[in-house]
């Protein structure tokens, strides 16, 4: 069985790559990209970088070094060639299920992981072509793998819907020292991207992308700093790594609602689009509109909202224009009975029209504020509190004076329901004060105000009447013309 | 708004509703929107409203959804098949929108009437609207191409289907996986169109390619495809082209893949014949069967039966069973479960003998399983075992069973046994039922869960349904009537909620000497619940029963009701009186 995995997965790491993407190196250059993740062996970016030679001279054949000797008792010449036959037998995968039976070996591994990884950070290491390509390929052989499929016990009357426990892979002592190898390798300072990208291609970071679904945050984490190292390094793969993480994010909003990583893929955006150089990119501001602003509407929502947030704030931050957009997208995606994710967009708005200017707010104000008047009147009276507060923000309460006419007409009617019918004494609380509020603002168009909504209400039973009337009117004229309507179902109810 | 005197714009009624901030308006509205259509008269339907529904896709999803069914059945509205080109434009805007149900639903509509316009018409406007969604600039317009293809393909002319052809396979190497993904899944359907000579080129080849996709969703898709296609191909181009391929799924690396192969490979034996399926699909299912992931093992015990039927008896005996003895003591509680689900359906496939020597014991063991899933889907099926080998050889070991999970502390598990009483009554026959099942069905009637309770009250309809009504009188009527005066209220209305559903099986004679002098009784009762309850049973029982009695009897108790000090009470009481009177007129 071990076999045939072996067989399966190096055949992709080898794989060449494409030119295509040459053009849009150019291009890219001038995003400079900024790496807020922070790491240790980051600082190292500065150091003057060194051509190695062997990098240039790749060496031919390798002598064959026994793995199983240290480091220490080996020459310095031979180091490089142990190296990789310790690689070599890092590419054998155990069944971590039948511990007993490959405990040893688990545990040569183990060790033998360790030791790769001390060698490499004592700065001893040379990552020439075939150095890469060995470490590439072993992680690719102990990475890339299918995850198990969901434990579905407790299909039956289960005594409780206890919180789904994390699925965590019984190899992870061995994958969290091969993530680490990997950071270090995409880390390391003189890394010759040239070759580095022959190996880590196109098929390597889909399949790296493919892991961020891991069940298992520890994971996700490695991933995270790994591909966040990736994009920052390799400016050639910059387009194709952010076309693949659309494309996870689609299949997430448009196919399977079900992604474990969206939180994290989120986090190294945050950082990738504050990277971004001015004026934006269609690309750019496409990704906002057809992948950010979807992603408010999957139900696992409150997972990587703050993320989201962060990342839809950072573009708000480079063009102002975007507020509109941004604010015209939540609209659409407004849950109407979670009350949960209500709570998150209310205070995602809040940070967005914080960043609005006057134009932008004008645009969008009669839907906006027709909107959060349906959060005043909310029943859950979180929901109607966190409406409320939105008044306490010296920013939201410039822009509504300075729209008054507009907002108080739409505001005042749903204040005047809430203290007329709201359970709550919290909202009545609020709704008195922010009744106060609107009154300074501007008293005359309060009162006025009053007296339509109260008008409204007398005239709403005749509007509903209109309505029947002429739908009736209707009924009858389309009763009177004679279609033959054989095939068609008449949902007409006499 | 139109005031009652002027002219009626019924355009301008449906402006005004969509205008309106209530999405409940706006949805009434496109609901009935044949109405509207129907007002207008088809003339003015195809010039005016169609052209403002196609401009007018900006709403909520939901609208939208609505629009797009609608517009599914609108041909009659539009002037017949003739102008049935007329509705592709505002559907082709609505397969572009973002939301994936909106799409679906209008591509669906669109296959509708494409289906049912005339073939130039096909011509002159689908193949274009086809030709130009898969050219979409985004996404979600290639995306609903896809599954278009098959009613443009066959009105097509020679010229058009090589374009069409060709622009599939495009398709298929599109640049975004989703496009990808949609493009295999409709496969299948496309390929069903296409002429044999091009199928064995193109189409396999756009199959290749999506087997070998780098992402591991769109192969699997193309694996789910495998079946439908290889039995489009003659048996020895299955075989050369469809068998290798799928054998070498059945060894993947990725369980879902392994998964999809192990729940359709049943249907390849048909297509590549007996003689590759015994020396390649035998040996593959025969490795799924035994794969190390507990999930391949649920999708491949599933189909073993499915599978046997296919084989000849003695290649199942040799091959299969063993496969299937090791299962039955799987690891994994779903591996059993789906066994179970379907072994007894083997019975008639190996015959008597062989099921006695090699199935018995596997009924039986799943009959004591430790998983009550199991044990109740080998009850489930027991009729096909019982045509087979007789039920004598089973029942010593069911009775256990059915005893041990009509007590099963889960509900479900209780409710589900409830459902096949009446199953097992009839397989075992009245003897049986009489000695040990009956009490069961009683307490049942006590259960403390409301949905115990409701369905066994069902279940002593169903067993009367069974036996006749001369065997209820005996069996059923006098205990059921004995529990009316329980002390608690709950269980005096689940009677009476039994009674109710008796008094149909039992026939008028029954009902008025023995059911309802108890129900009568039961309007005495002090908790108004059951009061209001006796009036809706009066009132269910108004039709089935002679006039005098309603008369004599019915109509005397429910005018009393009606005076009851409770509201609810009195609703119930004056609806059923309301209900004889109608009897009564008509």
């Amino acid at each position: 069985m071990l076999k045939q995995f072996l067989n399966k997965i190096p055949r992709k790491a080898v794989k060449t790559d494409s030119p295509d993407t040459n053009g849009m190196e150019q291009g890219d250059n001038s995003n400079g990209f900024q790496c807020t993740l922070g790491g240790a062996t980051f600082s190292s970016r500065f150091n003057v970088v060194k051509r190695v030679s062997s990098a240039v001279f790749p060496t031919g054949g390798t002598e064959a070094v026994d793995p199983h000797m240290s480091f220490k008792v080996v020459s310095n010449s031979q180091k490089q060639s142990l190296f990789l036959s310790k690689l070599t037998l890092c590419c054998e995968l155990y069944d971590f299920n039948d511990h007993d039976k490959n405990y040893s070996q688990i545990n040569l591994k183990h060790e033998t992981l360790i030791e790769l990884v001390d060698f490499v950070s004592s700065g001893s290491v040379k990552f020439n072509e075939a150095a890469i390509s060995a470490t590439c390929k072993m992680c690719a052989i102990n990475l890339f793998r299918v995850f198990p499929p969901k434990d579905r016990s407790n299909s039956m009357g289960g005594a409780g819907e206890d919180a789904e426990e994390p699925m965590f892979d019984p190899a992870w002592s061995h994958l969290q020292i091969v993530y680490d190898l990997l950071l270090r390798l995409v880390s390391y300072s003189s890394l010759d991207l040239k070759v580095a990208k022959k190996y880590m291609d196109h098929s390597f970071i889909l399949r790296l992308l493919d892991l961020f679904d891991s069940e298992d945050p520890r994971e996700r984490d490695c991933l995270k700093t790994v591909m966040h190292r990736v994009y920052g390094k390799f400016m050639v793969h910059r387009p194709f790594i952010r076309k693949a993480v659309s494309n996870i994010i689609y299949r997430f909003v448009f196919e399977t609602q079900r992604h474990n990583g969206i939180s994290e893929l989120l986090e190294i955006f945050g950082s990738v689009i504050s990277g971004f150089a001015l004026p934006l990119k269609e690309e750019h501001k496409m990704f906002l509109l057809r992948a950010l602003i979807p992603l408010h509407k999957p139900k696992p929502l409150g997972v990587y909202h703050q993320q989201l947030t962060y990342c839809v704030i950072q573009f708000i931050d480079k063009d102002q224009k975007l507020a509109s957009v941004v604010i015209k997208g939540l609209l659409k995606y407004w849950p109407i009975t979670n009350s949960q994710k209500e709570l998150m967009f209310l205070s995602e708005l809040e940070e967005v029209l914080e960043m609005t200017s006057i134009g932008e707010f004008q645009k969008v104000m009669g839907p906006l504020f027709r909107r959060i008047a349906y959060c005043l009147n909310s029943t859950h009276y979180q929901v109607s509190e966190r409406a409320h507060l939105l008044w306490k923000n010296e920013h939201i309460l410039n822009l509504v004076s300075q729209n008054s006419q507009a907002i108080i007409p739409l505001t005042l009617s749903a204040l005047e329901r809430n203290s007329q019918n709201h359970w709550n004494q919290a909202v009545l609380n609020l709704t008195r004060n922010l009744k106060k509020i609107l009154s300074e603002m501007d008293e005359e168009l309060v009162t006025s105000s009053q007296r339509t909504s109260q008008e409204e209400g007398s005239t709403l039973s005749s509007t509903l009447e209109k309505r029947k009337a002429a739908w009736e009117r209707l009924e009858a004229a389309a009763r009177g013309s004679l279609i033959s309507t054989d095939s068609a179902a008449c949902p007409v109810t006499f | 708004m139109a005031m009652v005197d002027e002219p009626l714009y019924p355009i301008a009624v449906l402006i005004d509703e969509l205008k309106n901030e209530d999405i409940q308006l706006r949805l009434n509205s496109i609901r009935r929107l044949s109405t509207i259509a129907r007002a207008l008269g088809e003339d003015r339907t195809r010039k005016e409203l169609i052209p403002f529904l196609s401009e007018n896709n900006d709403d909520d999803d939901e609208v939208l959804l609505a629009l797009a069914e609608e517009l599914g059945v609108f041909i009659p509205y539009v002037g017949g098949v003739d102008h049935a080109n007329v509705l592709l434009s505002p559907l082709e805007a609505l397969c572009s929108v973002e939301e994936t149900c909106v799409r679906d639903k209008a591509v669906e509509s669109l296959c509708r009437i494409g289906a049912q316009m005339k073939e130039q018409d096909v011509i002159d406007y689908f193949i274009p609207m086809v030709k130009r969604l898969a050219a979409g600039e985004w996404f979600t317009a290639r995306v609903s191409s896809c599954g278009l293809f098959h009613i443009a393909y066959p009105s097509a002319s020679e010229v058009f289907k090589t374009e069409l052809r060709t622009i599939y396979s495009q398709l298929c190497q599109d640049d975004m996986p989703m496009v990808r993904r949609s493009a295999a899944s409709n496969l299948g359907k496309f390929a069903a169109t296409v002429e044999a000579s091009h199928l064995k080129t193109d189409i396999m080849s756009i199959f290749e390619d999506l087997t070998q996709d780098d992402q591991d969703s769109v192969r699997l898709l193309a694996v789910e495809g495998c079946a439908a296609l290889g039995k489009l191909l003659e048996p020895q181009d299955c075989v050369a082209h469809i068998l290798p391929v799928i054998v070498n799924f059945s060894q993947d690396k990725s369980w879902r893949v392994r998964y999809t192969v192990a729940n359709q490979l049943y249907e390849l034996c048909e297509a590549v014949g007996p003689e590759p399926t015994r020396s390649e699909l035998v040996p593959a299912y025969v490795r799924l069967l035994r794969d190390n992931e507990a999930e391949v093992r649920i999708a491949a015990a599933g189909k073993v039966t499915k599978f046997c039927k296919i084989l000849n008896p003695d290649l199942a005996v040799q091959q299969i069973l063993p496969c299937v003895k090791e299962l039955s003591t799987d690891s994994s509680q779903h591996v059993r479960s789906a066994l179970a689900s379907v072994i007894m359906g083997m019975a008639p496939v190996l015959g008597k003998e062989a099921t006695i020597e090699h199935l018995l014991p596997i009924f039986l063991s799943l009959l004591k399983d430790e998983f009550p899933d199991v044990r109740l889907n080998i009850i489930s099926k027991l009729d096909q075992v019982n045509q087979v080998i007789g039920i004598d050889l089973l029942s010593q070991s069911l009775l256990p069973a059915i005893v041990e999970l009509a007590e099963d502390r889960h509900w479900r598990v209780r409710l589900a046994i409830i459902e096949y009483i009446p199953l097992l009554a009839s397989q075992l026959g009245i003897k049986f039922f009489d000695d040990k099942l009956g009490t069961l069905c009683m307490q049942w009637l006590k259960d403390k869960v409301y949905s115990i309770r409701d369905a066994a009250a069902n279940n002593v309809k169903r067993l009367a349904e069974e036996f006749g009504p001369e065997w209820a009188m005996e069996h059923i009527v006098p205990q059921v009537l004995d529990m009316i005066n329980n002390s608690h209220y709950l269980y005096r209305m689940t009677i009476l909620h039994a009674v109710s559903l008796l008094a149909p099986v039992m026939g008028p004679e029954i009902t008025c000497s023995k059911l309802l002098p108890d129900i009568i009784n039961a309007s005495k009762d002090r908790v108004p619940n059951i009061r209001f309850n006796v009036a809706k049973v009066l009132k269910s029982l108004i039709p089935t029963v002679d006039q005098s009695v309603v008369e004599k009897t019915i109509r005397p108790c429910l005018v009393e009701l009606n005076e009851d000090p409770d509201v609810d009470v009195r609703f119930y009481a004056s609806q059923a009186l309301q209900s004889s009177d109608q009897v009564m007129v008509s």
